[in-house]
């Protein structure tokens, strides 16, 4: 008897439960339960906390965030997973890095969602190579085609700003966190990068100072009705804007990887669903197994299929499988995700990622000056991680 | 008379009446101290500790007064005390200032006051998350009506919620739109009390509508509009669900309340220690705010003679 306790909704709902329904019958000993949870993230970890915290066997298998791998580890709440020598080579490194905690691997990728630049096809013949090219051709878009926005992200106050600012980063060679695990928010990268968000707001004006309250719909809707050059968001809006149903540009678009200014790479934030199991469950082998059976390449592409999600699997974007599946070319997917970076791998993660949306949205929203709100911000981390009285951080 | 009564019934069975009393009160005194004292208590308790969810490696340590410390120097925390106590004085004075004009327009009519005092209540009657994300569809950029509105007549609104101050303006409008017939109720109650003929004296007396309403209204008006006052300002001190559905304390923190701060380090970042402590500064300040309000009205109704 097993509990699986993750999204359960609309079409990821419908895939898992067929998913679970085929494991049963393929395992006939074992009876798998779904224990539906809140689809806000917020929401989900802090029930998932209290489960855990409370040391109850339920659910066996946790369908996680990516970034609470760490928090739920050194909690020792979840598994260590080494022990079932799980096949580590056919992952995506990125997507184990981030599973890591004192090196050691505590869940595995279930699919992996990656920052990428849409950019309009129509206007353009290649995506731009640096960011300098991609601020020109969305003030060249604005001006001869009259459309309202060069360039829009996710600029709330919110986890999604923290993505949107890890790329920008990476494109100016900085990081949050170094390879030790120190405070590297406040170096001179850092305020190259949060300056050139703030001034393509409100000195370019190639991004509309709107985009300091839209989420991702927001972002999308702008695009899809035509509005924007170039869009950043996740794979999920690619379907959604083939679809000419409702969709101004379909047909109209590509994707790329975000692309770098100099000194730096191109840089996508990496995201996902990563899946683990209880330290408390009660038969872990039968909670492997079904890990196991969901990470085998069919039922991914099956996932892929039914809910648009991208497999972990670096081998299963050589297939035309794929391609059907998600209806992009999987080379270029493959090429965005290669250039995946996790977020810091710290149990505390939430928190210093609360502490630099404020410093972000803070210099974004002319507030503080970038070195000042990037200064509080390393200041706040520093204090939060000494508290964690862990030394520094594992990479 | 009662003092006769006393004397004539002796010392004996009067304390016995007592304990009767305080028998009769007990469940509903135990149910308080469960429900209510229980809670208080436990978390000036665990304000002592420091207790991290995400964190068990620490454990569970005694550091006394430590997560008090930490509020009392931590920037963030006087922002949001700040921002509480403007809110409060900007939102209660509105919704007094309006809730009078409105009790007054209504006390003032000489038909259909039922039915538009039912209508009246109709903003208190919507949930305030509702009202929160009405008031937020109303002003976001682009496509919120009042945007809308303002870019047609020529004006160039800001980005409302990107904006420090401006972020104020539609919170500050949804709590006043839904509290301001709540305050106009109580204050309707206490015109509707006020002696008629007072006021007739007065014109006879050829006093003006100003001077009647300084000398007559708001002196018998005061013990609402202190009921009033003292509820809002609790309310305000504690607000949290219109700013957390409109701006979620943003841009950066600059509309974080005291509520929004204590919820963000209790149960966004799991820091029940240093979360208690700040609940218990809440909770310190709006029982101080009560017991000074109380005291307040308990004079003046000692004070005033019964109209």
């Amino acid at each position: 008897m097993l509990t699986f306790a993750g999204s359960a909704l609309g079409k990821e709902g419908e895939s898992i439960r067929r998913q679970l329904e085929h494991f049963q019958a393929m395992h006939p000993g074992i009876r798998v339960d779904v224990q539906s949870t809140p689809d806000a993230a917020d929401h989900r970890h802090q029930l998932y906390v209290q489960w855990l915290n409370a040391r109850a066997a339920d659910p066996d298998v946790l369908q996680l965030d990516v970034i609470w791998a760490p928090e739920f580890a050194a909690a020792g709440w979840i598994l260590d997973l080494d022990r079932f020598r799980p096949p580590v080579d056919d992952f995506f490194p990125a997507a184990l890095t981030a599973n890591r905690w004192n090196g050691a691997l505590y869940a595995l990728p279930w699919f992996v969602d990656v920052g990428m630049l849409y950019w309009r096809s129509d206007l353009m013949s290649h995506p731009p190579m640096d960011l300098d090219e991609l601020r020109q051709l969305a003030a060249r878009g604005m001006r001869e085609h009259a459309i309202p926005f060069g360039f829009v992200w996710q600029g709330a106050r919110y986890e999604g700003l923290v993505t949107v600012f890890l790329e920008q980063l990476g494109a100016f060679g900085g990081v949050i966190l170094d390879d030790h695990g120190r405070v590297a928010v406040d170096s001179d990268r850092a305020v190259a990068a949060l300056t050139y968000m703030r001034d393509s707001i409100h000195v370019d004006a190639v991004v509309p100072a709107a985009v300091l309250t839209w989420q991702e719909e927001q972002v999308r809707l702008a695009f899809q009705n035509g509005q924007a050059v170039f869009m950043r968001n996740w794979p999920y809006a690619h379907a959604l804007l083939q679809d000419p149903e409702q969709s101004r540009v379909a047909g109209r678009f590509g994707i790329a990887p975000m692309p770098a200014a100099s000194g730096g790479a191109p840089t996508a934030a990496l995201g996902g669903s990563v899946l683990a199991i209880n330290a408390n469950s009660g038969d872990s082998e039968a909670a492997y197994q079904l890990i196991e059976y969901l990470l085998e390449p069919a039922q991914l592409l099956e996932r892929a299929r039914i809910v648009g999600q991208y497999p972990p699997r670096p081998s299963m974007y050589d297939s035309h499988e794929l391609e059907d599946a998600l209806r992009v070319v999987p080379s270029e997917a493959r090429a965005i995700i290669e250039h995946a970076v996790p977020r810091p791998a710290t149990p505390v993660y939430t928190e210093l990622s609360q502490i630099l949306q404020i410093a972000l949205h803070r210099g974004l929203t002319r507030q503080l000056e970038p070195r000042a709100a990037l200064q509080q911000a390393a200041k706040d981390m520093r204090a939060l991680l000494a508290r964690t009285e862990l030394g520094a951080t594992q990479p | 008379m009662t003092r006769r009564r006393t004397i004539a019934a002796g010392a004996l069975p009067r304390r016995h009446e007592a304990r009767l009393g305080w028998m009769m009160a007990l469940p509903a005194l135990s149910v308080i101290a469960l429900i209510a004292l229980g809670p208080v208590l436990w978390a000036v308790w665990e304000s002592l500790y420091l207790h991290d969810l995400r964190m068990p490696w620490l454990g569970r340590r005694f550091i006394g007064l430590q997560n008090y410390v930490e509020a009392f120097s931590d920037p963030r925390f006087w922002g949001a005390i700040g921002h509480t106590v403007a809110f409060a004085a900007v939102s209660v004075t509105s919704e007094l200032v309006l809730g009078l004009a409105l009790a007054a327009a209504v006390d003032s009519m000489m038909r259909g006051r039922g039915v538009v005092r039912t209508a009246m209540l109709l903003p208190w009657a919507v949930p305030t998350v509702v009202v929160g994300l009405v008031w937020r569809f109303l002003f976001e950029t682009p496509g919120g009506l009042m945007n809308t509105m303002l870019v047609r007549s020529g004006a160039t609104p800001p980005i409302w919620f990107a904006d420090p101050l401006a972020a104020w303006v539609p919170v500050v409008l949804a709590d006043v739109w839904k509290t301001t017939p709540f305050v106009a109720l109580l204050l309707l109650a206490g015109l509707q009390n006020i002696d008629r003929t007072l006021y007739e004296a007065a014109r006879i007396d050829g006093a003006s509508a100003w001077r009647q309403f300084t000398a007559i209204t708001l002196p018998l008006l005061k013990p609402a509009l202190l009921v009033a006052l003292v509820f809002r300002t609790v309310d305000a001190f504690r607000v949290f669900d219109v700013i957390f559905v409109m701006t979620s304390g943003g841009p950066g923190t600059a509309t974080e309340t005291i509520a929004m701060y204590t919820f963000s380090a209790l149960l966004e970042n799991l820091r029940f220690g240093y979360g208690s402590a700040l609940s218990v500064i809440i909770f310190t300040v709006t029982f101080v705010l009560a017991l000074f309000a109380i005291r307040l009205m308990g004079r003046r109704a000692l004070v005033e003679p019964s109209s």
